[in-house]
């Protein structure tokens, strides 16, 4: 490969300066891909409980509606939906894991008390409670699950990104300016032994001037 | 509201009628068989029994189960409403104002459809004329252009009343919520009041409300139980005039010990037969189940008094609530097959 470098000393100087400062620079992004892949994969660990949660809790709150519109019939649920007054509301703030900002998000208003459904307690039954509360469960699954997905996103494209750059930096970045401080050095020595060649030809030329001359 | 008659010969009248009538409510045998029944056998089955016209009619706009609950429904709106034409004087105002809670019902719906901006249709999918308000009333209701303007315009003035107190507050919190209750309380409290205004079958009617304001308090007693976040204030829930003060019900709810809970309510219960199903809720069961366990009491208690007092308005109470529960199991037989739940989960919640 045809290197385009100036073989000087003061290149071969700035070259290992850029080397030493290369490795270093791939034995941290390594440290930090290592690092995000712990983390990834703690988080991948809580991810699939939530999952399986998620699940059960959808299971249950499509038996719960079932039996709810079983109990009261569907003119009673859609009259009990029509009660609800105030809408889950969530809070998205962000946190900070080994550079990657991931989402942080807060949930209100989703879990309610008796009084706060906005349906009349009297005139309904108990079915509609434990649907309500079965979608409430649902839902801060939902958020929750919706957290821990999006930080899984994020941690697998920083992940990536970093493999990526820790990979250019093994094979690519890291070789090349060695060998291009191999190439300088080669150089270097070369035109040092060219040079002593020069001076040891220069020196028995004048020897033999000299010697002539005293002859 | 009612009106004085004397003689007993309208009592016995109508009091025939009704048990003729119940006679042919569908029996518990037959309840068991549709339980192991496919879907289309049930339907068919329905579209067989005294439901057809109702299934006839609403079939061009709707099918399948939501067709079999919107006929039932209508079927009962319609039966509800020949009862309150057949009833004799004062019987007459008992039975309507038995059967405001309908109106109570459709009047909130249709504010809460008119607050959520829901179209018309959508309102009228969901009432259920049962009540004083028949289904031209509550069309006049729904075609008003505001919340303000349905209650302005609406025919019962004391429910009026109640609803333009409590409405800047609830359109405040976008909440009817607080409203129902008082609605419902206000409901019980007219029973009451026209039980005891001297007039025959009074005491019978009178026993009954108290008693089914005792059940109803007893449930939502343990449907408060049964939440976990239990700080709110639930004072506003408990139903007076049964044999419960709401301070007790509301201490009731903090009790760790059910049985402690269960001591307290027998002692002031005088009815045998909720004494015993109260004795069945020692042992922690589901709401639902409680739920099923009060409402057998009920109407095994309104069968006796129904007994007892042949010639009275009990005969017509205990059909109206055993036509209500036809209509509600039918309902859930078909919601409940519709939605694949095994004859063992839907018999629990058939009142049989």
């Amino acid at each position: 490969m045809a290197l385009n470098v100036k073989p000087t000393r003061s290149e071969l100087i700035a070259l290992k300066k850029r080397i030493k400062l290369s490795e270093r620079g791939y034995k941290l992004l390594k440290m930090k891909r290592d690092g995000l892949i712990l983390e990834f994969f703690k988080v991948l660990a809580e991810a699939k409980d939530l999952k399986n949660e998620l699940a059960e809790k959808y299971a249950r709150a499509q038996e719960m509606i079932a039996i709810a519109e079983t109990v009261e019939g569907t003119i009673g649920v859609k009259a009990a939906a029509m009660a609800a007054s105030e809408n889950p509301e969530i809070d998205l703030k962000s946190k900070n894991i080994m550079g990657v900002v991931v989402p942080k998000i807060e949930s209100k208003s989703v879990k309610k008390s008796l009084n706060d459904r906005g349906y009349g307690v009297i005139g309904t039954s108990a079915a509609i409670d434990e649907a309500a509360e079965a979608f409430e469960d649902l839902v801060e699954c939902i958020i929750l699950s919706a957290e821990l997905e999006t930080t899984m996103k994020r941690l697998l494209d920083e992940i990536e990104g970093t493999k990526r750059r820790v990979n250019a930096l093994e094979f690519k970045v890291i070789p090349e300016q060695v060998e291009a401080r191999n190439f300088i050095k080669m150089r270097l020595d070369e035109m040092e032994r060219e040079e002593l060649t020069r001076l040891k030809r220069t020196k028995g030329k004048s020897a033999a001037k000299e010697a002539a001359e005293t002859a | 509201m009612t009106e004085v008659s004397s003689g007993s010969a309208p009592y016995i009248y109508v009091s025939t009628r009704m048990r003729v009538r119940k006679s042919k409510l569908i029996p518990r045998e037959e309840y068991l068989r549709m339980l192991n029944m496919g879907l289309p056998e049930l339907t068919r089955l329905v579209e067989e029994m005294e439901y057809k016209r109702e299934i006839d009619e609403l079939a061009a706009s709707f099918s399948g189960v939501d067709l079999i609950e919107n006929a039932v429904s209508w079927n009962l709106a319609k039966e509800y409403q020949r009862i309150i034409a057949l009833a004799p004087g004062e019987m007459k105002g008992f039975t309507r104002d038995y059967l405001h809670k309908w109106d109570i019902q459709n009047i909130l719906t249709i504010l809460r459809g008119k607050q959520l901006g829901l179209s018309e249709g959508k309102i009228k999918a969901v009432l259920v004329p049962a009540g004083a308000l028949d289904a031209a009333a509550l069309d006049r209701m729904i075609a008003e252009s505001s919340v303000e303007r349905v209650v302005e315009t609406l025919p019962i003035k004391a429910i009026a009343d109640i609803l333009s107190e409590g409405l800047p507050a609830a359109l405040e919190s976008r909440s009817f919520g607080d409203i129902e209750n008082e609605l419902y309380k206000y409901y019980y409290a007219t029973l009451i009041k026209a039980a005891r205004g001297g007039m025959k079958g009074g005491l019978p009617f009178l026993k009954y409300v108290m008693f089914e304001i005792d059940i109803k308090n007893i449930k939502n007693l343990f449907r408060v139980r049964a939440q976990v976040s239990k700080e709110a204030d639930t004072m506003a829930l408990w139903i007076e005039g049964g044999a419960f003060k709401p301070e007790e019900l509301e201490r009731l709810t903090t009790v760790e010990s059910l049985d402690e809970v269960v001591d307290s309510l027998k002692k002031k219960v005088k009815v045998a037969v909720l004494a015993d199903a109260l004795e069945e809720l020692r042992e922690k069961k589901p709401v639902y189940a409680i739920e099923s366990t009060l409402t057998s009491a009920q109407l095994g208690q309104m069968d006796k008094m129904s007994k007892r007092n042949p010639f009275s308005i009990s005969p017509l109470l205990v059909y109206l609530e055993r036509k209500r529960y036809e209509v509600a199991n039918l309902r859930a037989l078909a919601r409940g097959k519709e939605s694949g739940l095994s004859a063992e989960i839907l018999e629990k919640y058939l009142v049989m």
